[in-house]
């Protein structure tokens, strides 16, 4: 209901449900957030991808209140929250244990904050039957109602940590590497459910993850965070394709990153002058960049055609996953160069060890900063 | 040494344990059954009787012993314990929430709670009863000695709590608090249902060591005097089987606590298991 009728100001339409202005938090001294800037639209999953120690989770302490920033400012539905306490923030929370109350049952723990909140407490213990009959019917755990919650298994106690703070219809859920405590299979097909279940309630779902496949896979946007700082804001295949910076790309897990710098027309790496073509982006720090999966191997007599660049590398070993095989060659500084071929476009090819070859890939492929 | 050794070494330890800890027990309460009221408080038994069960109801003819002058002080001293066991628990569990969180100062705050139980009891009765003369203040078992009970008891529940808030999981608070919960209703709601084991076992704890506590009661007392008090008074006339057969009797009411301590605490563990049991069914 709420989301169908956000104030429209003068046929600008209000959609930034969070804004974050250079919200800072140190530890002991210790920057962990060193102004963060970030707008999150209304009716979205958003998936905040940082590497560990980034400074993702307090981030997401500190929208939920648990703890104060030491500056900035953060606007929740238009109302500034900072030094406000979480229970009057109307944010829901998704912890990485679940935290459930392990002395409720699974409707107990479902019902617990319609029936306990300050702020219009459902007492009616027909409507709260209702509403939590509705919430275990739509996360799947129809049938578990009594079990107590220390009786059932990781996938189902995270549907009741969602359940129990979907019921309640907050605004925005943060939730804090929700599918980091379960095992694999389950893990990509709750990436599927989190979806589906966010869509159905319209709320807005901040997903904080160290997992760039799964930041890539769930978020309509994604936050990437670095050393307290978001480092770029976009869709997931814009920042798969144009990492803003050499630190984001190597996050992403799928380039190979040359250090070096811009002279004329060739990037001065450590393994030799690579000739550029494609686009160039200012991000403060000089780097090359490749995709694993642009390069081409060919034996080392080959020739390069004029718009590729070429270099040499001993292979190392290669690792099979099934839709591609992941090449390791060592270049000439001793660095690993990855190399990754798609199977549906060739049968796998046998390198031999320690061999030496020819990586190739297309000028423009690369991407330079400067 | 071998496997046999180990084992008939174990056996002995465990055999002189055993009656180290439980022979004072038995042999009083064999003695409690001495013939009266010419028995004496010493073995060989003259005749196995109830006689002295009965002499402390006053249920036996009237005899050249006195009967035990316990009846007020004992009403007395479960009253100081349950008076100790409300106060000392309430404050050791609020303190313990407060160290939850580190204050300014809290390593100070911390020795001057736990001084209350490693200073000598004696003194400290002494330095009351001093205290209460210099400012003219009556020294009664529910106000002098109180205090001291309150003191002395006060750390060991602490104690305890700080121990149960250690393993205490505070996201769950945290998690209500995000539900739109106040921190009040979060703790009567979720915290307090989950440290209340730990709650029972400061409460026992505080209620035990009141109600034998003899050294700092001494003093601080005044005129009317507390169970363990009124028992050591009557070890300076003549010892006689009827205190062996109070102690059987005040023994068989401390395990009766002990029960329903343990009664309570296997409910919760066993409402879970319930659950369990009828999902399988």
């Amino acid at each position: 209901m709420r989301r169908g009728s956000w104030p429209e100001l003068v046929g600008t339409k209000v959609s930034a449900v969070l804004q974050l202005k250079n919200v800072h938090k140190a530890f002991a001294g210790v920057p962990a957030l060193a102004g963060v800037d970030a707008a999150l639209m209304d009716n979205s999953y958003v998936s905040l991808l940082g590497p560990s120690g980034s400074g993702k989770t307090t981030l997401l302490r500190v929208i939920a209140g648990f703890e104060q920033p030491d500056g900035g400012e953060i606007l929740f539905a238009g109302r500034r929250i900072d030094g406000v306490p979480p229970h009057e923030r109307g944010i829901g929370f998704v912890f990485q244990n679940f935290a459930l109350f392990p002395h409720l049952s699974v409707a107990q723990n479902i019902a617990f904050g319609l029936e306990n909140r300050a702020v219009a407490p459902v007492t009616d213990a027909k409507a709260v039957a209702a509403r939590v009959r509705d919430m275990i019917g739509l996360v799947g755990l129809t049938g578990l109602e009594d079990r107590a919650v220390t009786q059932i298994s990781g996938g189902q106690k995270q549907r009741v940590a969602l359940a129990r703070t979907l019921v309640t219809e907050p605004s925005m859920v943060l939730l804090d590497e929700p599918l980091g405590a379960l095992d694999a299979n389950l893990r990509t097909r709750m990436r599927g459910e989190l979806r589906t279940i966010r869509e159905r309630c319209g709320v807005t779902f901040l997903h904080v993850t160290g997992s760039e496949s799964e930041a890539l896979a769930m978020g309509d946007t994604v936050l990437v965070l670095d050393r307290g700082r978001i480092a770029q804001a976009t869709d997931a295949g814009t920042l798969y394709s144009r990492p803003a910076s050499a630190d984001v790309a190597r996050f992403l897990n799928c380039y190979n990153i040359f250090s070096g710098a811009v002279s004329g027309d060739v990037f001065e790496s450590p393994v030799g002058r690579l000739a550029l073509g494609g686009v160039r982006q200012a991000s403060g720090r000089p780097a090359y960049a490749i995709r694993y999966d642009r390069v081409a191997i060919r034996p080392r007599d080959a020739a390069a055609a004029g718009d590729e660049v070429r270099i040499e590398a001993s292979f190392v070993a290669s690792e099979y996953s099934g839709a591609a095989i992941n090449s390791f060659f060592t270049l000439d500084d001793g660095r690993v160069f990855e190399v990754e071929t798609h199977l549906s476009h060739a049968a796998p090819e046998a390198f031999e060890e320690k061999a030496r070859y020819a990586l190739v890939w297309k000028r423009e492929d690369a991407l330079v900063f400067v | 040494m071998n496997a046999s050794g180990i084992k008939l070494g174990l056996g002995l330890y465990t055999t002189l344990f055993i009656v180290f800890l439980y022979g004072p027990l038995a042999v009083l309460a064999i003695l409690s059954f001495q013939t009266g009221p010419e028995g004496g408080p010493q073995f060989p038994i003259i005749e196995w009787s109830t006689y002295w069960y009965k002499h402390l109801f006053g249920l036996t003819p009237p005899s050249r012993i006195a009967p035990l002058p316990i009846e007020q002080a004992l009403v007395r001293s479960l009253a100081l314990a349950v008076m100790t066991m409300i106060v000392s628990t309430v404050l050791g569990v609020t303190a313990a929430q407060a160290f939850r969180k580190r204050f300014r100062g809290s390593g100070v705050v911390f020795y001057l709670i736990v001084l209350g139980m490693m200073v000598p009891g004696v003194l400290v009765g002494l330095g009351m009863a001093l205290v209460a003369n210099t400012l003219g203040v009556d020294r009664h078992w529910w106000g002098t000695a109180f205090v001291l009970h309150v003191v002395y008891t006060f750390p060991f529940a602490f104690l305890v709590m700080l121990a149960i808030f250690n393993r205490f999981d505070p996201s769950v608070e945290e998690a209500a608090w995000s539900l739109g919960v106040t921190p009040a209703r979060t703790f009567r709601k979720i915290t307090f249902p989950l440290i209340f084991p730990g709650v029972l076992s400061a409460m026992l704890f505080a209620f035990t060591l009141s109600y034998d506590e003899f050294s700092r009661t001494l003093f601080a007392s005044g005129r009317d005097l507390t169970l363990p008090l009124a028992i050591y008074g009557t070890f300076s006339v003549e010892v006689h089987p009827n205190v062996f057969a109070f102690g059987v009797l005040t023994t068989l009411f401390s395990f009766a606590l002990l029960g329903t301590y343990a009664v309570l605490m296997g409910l919760s563990v066993r409402r879970a298991k319930r659950m369990a049991i009828q999902e399988e069914a």
